[in-house]
């Protein structure tokens, strides 16, 4: 092998030297980038350049320091820390209605209702008595509105949120399919897309802030589904996201025109879903179970009494006022139908007008179970414990995935973060096998100088 | 370390929200169980508040009632002095129509008594409260009951009712002869006296007196009824206790332990943010590389 040789080999290393301090480079300044993953230059044996002796060194390639499978462990858990915190705080304006020291709850009017009457137990002819009765059902009547009120205004909140959740899980899906193609085409061709995967797992990590999948990885790279299989993305085609309304009036989520509503598990569009959907529909339906069923219950003992001028009762609380009928909206529509105290059928059918026995009747309410839920004390008990039980289980959950995720982000920047003491680490060794090439070929040109001085200058010996 | 700074500053709030309010459980999140039974203590509460107010307007009208059978005794005892003196033969017709005016002078009254009203409402018409319960006839003056004899019962616990009145027909009647009240028995005296029958004026005596009886025996309702509401109150006094302090132990913060869990809070905040203040100036490999 020639000094001809030599220098090739010692250019080669140079180059190398070289690409390795852009990496390096590349690395420090991305360190805050989101979705890169450092890279590293992979060297190999260049080869041999005549004689087969003579080898130099390759840039093979350059690659992403990258762990998938963390990768998607890490999107899993914020998909479910999101879902958790946002069903939390979807549900948390609706829990103070129901607190032991709400004013005018619907457990404390219902209570002073049953006081009420008590009341005027003791004095059943008294005009003021019979008027505070009535009183006392109009705010029972408003209690349960209002609290239907806050129940229907945290569903339209969540339905808010759902579309405007859609809209952005749409865009994130798009860029994902564009990005993927990307990165299918750079692989056909061979090419490097480093940069490409890195915003592809950039792009993954917010979606799943918005909204859970899972994810297939196929010739025509990755494919998106929910959790039912239902596709998202395939390849570079992103099936669009839109919303229709459903019979309820709130806005259902479409994939590419299939309803995937119910298929959608995690992230803030899984959590409005769930609060809308799940907590606080179920939370309608039994406000509206009880106010049908307490109001039934009322009006059965009313109507089986005379009131203060002898006639026999009339339905107190309107809806319903008869048996039959369905509960549907009757939290948000009850209301009080009597117009004077002397309508309150205190006494037995029939009985004088100081008679209170068909009150008797009435006060027994209290301690009968009159509801799906027991007695109307128990229901909103009930209530009580689902409204704060499902908000205390998604801070529980919260908390719990928002710990792993630390942990899972702690170990996906030792392994795919920059770490800046390496990379300067690096620099210097690129630095030094840079110098150590260069001198190679300055001792190769002092050498060169000399075979072809020789002769011309007196060496002095 | 973000993440440790946010724990320990939730840690602080909350510590704080228990100290200031004095309550552990501020909303049903907090502690659904101990809510919702927070919720049920408190109809149990309002109940037992309602319990007593009952047996307070329950007591005011039975002492009505009390004192006004008291006047009604207080007459008849009179009455029946004056049926033993009417009777003693030592009087002339003269006496015996001043004494025949004095006792149609206590019939009225006995009327008056006998129509007690409270907050508008007869005390002795069973549960016809609205109307006069004793009604003397226009033209024969004969006074007749015109109430029920039903009663009221008012709740005053938890399985508890005590009755609210006696009609008038379990007073002023005899037990053993509804048809002889008290009217008639005075309204007997005074036409005995009035005819001078010695015989008639006893009888007629005997007749009130039996009637006294009768008042004494019902006026015991009132009394005994009294004092039940009133045990029946300091037991609601000390279940209403019992339920505060089981509301206590529901949702009171330990102050001790609040104000423990603030003081660790806060060490663990300044300690976070001196350990983040010290990250902004830790070294690396390139302060070195100069």
């Amino acid at each position: 092998m020639g000094l001809t040789a030599d220098l090739n080999v010692s250019v080669q290393s140079l180059l190398a030297s070289t690409e390795s301090m852009d990496v390096t480079t590349t690395n420090i300044a991305n360190q805050n980038t989101p979705g890169y993953a450092r890279r590293t230059v992979v060297l190999e044996e260049a080869a041999p350049v005549d004689d087969g002796a003579s080898t130099g060194v390759d840039v093979k390639t350059i690659q992403s320091i990258r762990d998938n499978v963390l990768d998607l462990s890490i999107n899993a858990a914020t998909a479910q820390q999101n879902l958790s915190s946002t069903v939390s705080s979807s549900l948390s304006p609706v829990q103070n209605v129901f607190a032991d020291t709400a004013a005018n709850s619907i457990g404390s009017t219902i209570d002073a209702f049953f006081s009420s009457l008590q009341q005027l137990s003791t004095a059943p002819a008294t005009d003021s008595l019979r008027a505070g009765v009535l009183t006392a059902a109009g705010n029972v009547a408003s209690a349960f509105q209002s609290t239907a009120s806050v129940v229907t205004q945290a569903q339209q909140q969540a339905d808010q949120s759902v579309v405007q959740e859609t809209a952005q899980a749409n865009s994130l899906l798009q860029q994902i399919a564009a990005t993927n193609g990307e990165i299918t085409t750079a692989q056909n061709l061979g090419q490097s897309c480093n940069s490409d995967q890195d915003q592809l797992s950039s792009l993954l990590t917010q979606l799943s802030a918005i909204v859970g999948y899972n994810t297939v990885s196929g010739s025509d790279g990755l494919t998106l589904t929910t959790s039912d299989g239902t596709p998202l993305v395939v390849g570079n085609k992103a099936y669009a996201l839109t919303n229709q309304l459903n019979q309820s009036g709130f806005n259902d989520v479409y994939a590419g025109g299939t309803d995937i509503t119910s298929t959608i598990q995690g992230g803030t569009l899984g959590g409005y879903l769930q609060s809308r959907d799940q907590h606080l529909a179920t939370m309608q339906t039994q406000l509206d179970q009880f106010a049908f069923q307490f109001a039934q219950a009322v009006n059965t003992v009313q109507t089986a009494g005379s009131d203060a001028t002898g006639n026999t009762g009339v339905a107190l609380f309107d809806p319903p006022n008869t048996t039959s009928g369905t509960a549907t909206g009757a939290a948000s529509s009850i209301s009080v139908a009597l117009t004077s105290g002397s309508q309150i059928a205190a006494a037995a059918s029939g009985g004088a007008s100081g008679d209170n026995s068909n009150l008797t009747q009435m006060i027994a309410l209290q301690n009968q179970s009159i509801t799906n839920g027991g007695t109307p004390d128990e229901a909103f008990s009930n209530l009580t414990f689902s409204i704060g039980n499902a908000i205390s289980q998604a801070n529980t959950t919260a908390t719990a995935t928002s710990n792993i995720l630390t942990q899972l982000q702690n170990q996906q920047s030792s392994v795919e973060g920059v770490s800046l003491d390496e990379e300067s680490s690096n620099l210097m060794l690129y630095e030094r096998s840079y110098q150590g090439a260069a001198k190679v070929i300055s001792t190769i040109d002092t050498l060169m100088g000399n075979v072809l001085d020789m002769g011309v200058t007196d060496p002095g010996y | 370390m973000v993440n440790l700074l946010n724990y320990a500053q939730q840690a602080q709030d909350n510590a704080a929200q228990e100290l200031s309010t004095g309550r552990r459980v501020n909303q049903p999140s907090d502690d659904p169980a101990a809510e919702a039974a927070m919720v049920q203590e408190n109809s149990l509460s309002a109940a037992v508040d309602q319990y007593t107010a009952n047996s307070d307007s329950l007591t005011d009208v039975l002492n009505t009632g009390d004192s006004t059978l008291s006047s009604v005794v207080t007459l008849l005892q009179r009455a029946v002095t004056l049926g033993v003196e009417g009777a003693n033969g030592t009087n002339n017709q003269t006496d015996l129509n001043s004494i025949a005016a004095e006792v149609s002078t206590i019939q009225s009254q006995m009327l008056s008594l006998a129509n007690t009203s409270y907050a508008g409402q007869y005390l002795f018409a069973g549960t016809a409260t609205g109307t006069a319960p004793y009604v003397a006839d226009p033209t024969t003056g004969a006074i007749t009951y015109v109430g029920n004899g039903s009663q009221n019962k008012v709740q005053v616990g938890t399985g508890l009712s005590v009755a609210t009145n006696l009609p008038g027909s379990s007073i002023f009647s005899q037990p053993n002869d509804p048809n002889t009240t008290v009217f008639t028995a005075l309204q007997s005296l005074i036409t005995a006296l009035q005819s001078g029958n010695s015989s008639g004026i006893t009888a007629a005596e005997g007749q009130v007196s039996d009637s006294l009886n009768a008042v004494n025996t019902a006026q015991v309702f009132y009394g005994s009824t009294v004092d039940e509401l009133t045990t029946n109150e300091n037991y609601l006094a000390q279940e209403k206790l019992n339920i505060t302090t089981y509301e206590n132990t529901l949702v009171s913060a330990d102050t001790a332990t609040a104000a423990a869990d603030a003081a660790q809070a806060q060490t663990v905040l300044t300690t976070t943010v001196a350990a983040t203040a010290q990250i902004d100036q830790q070294v690396n490999l390139l302060t070195y590389l100069h």
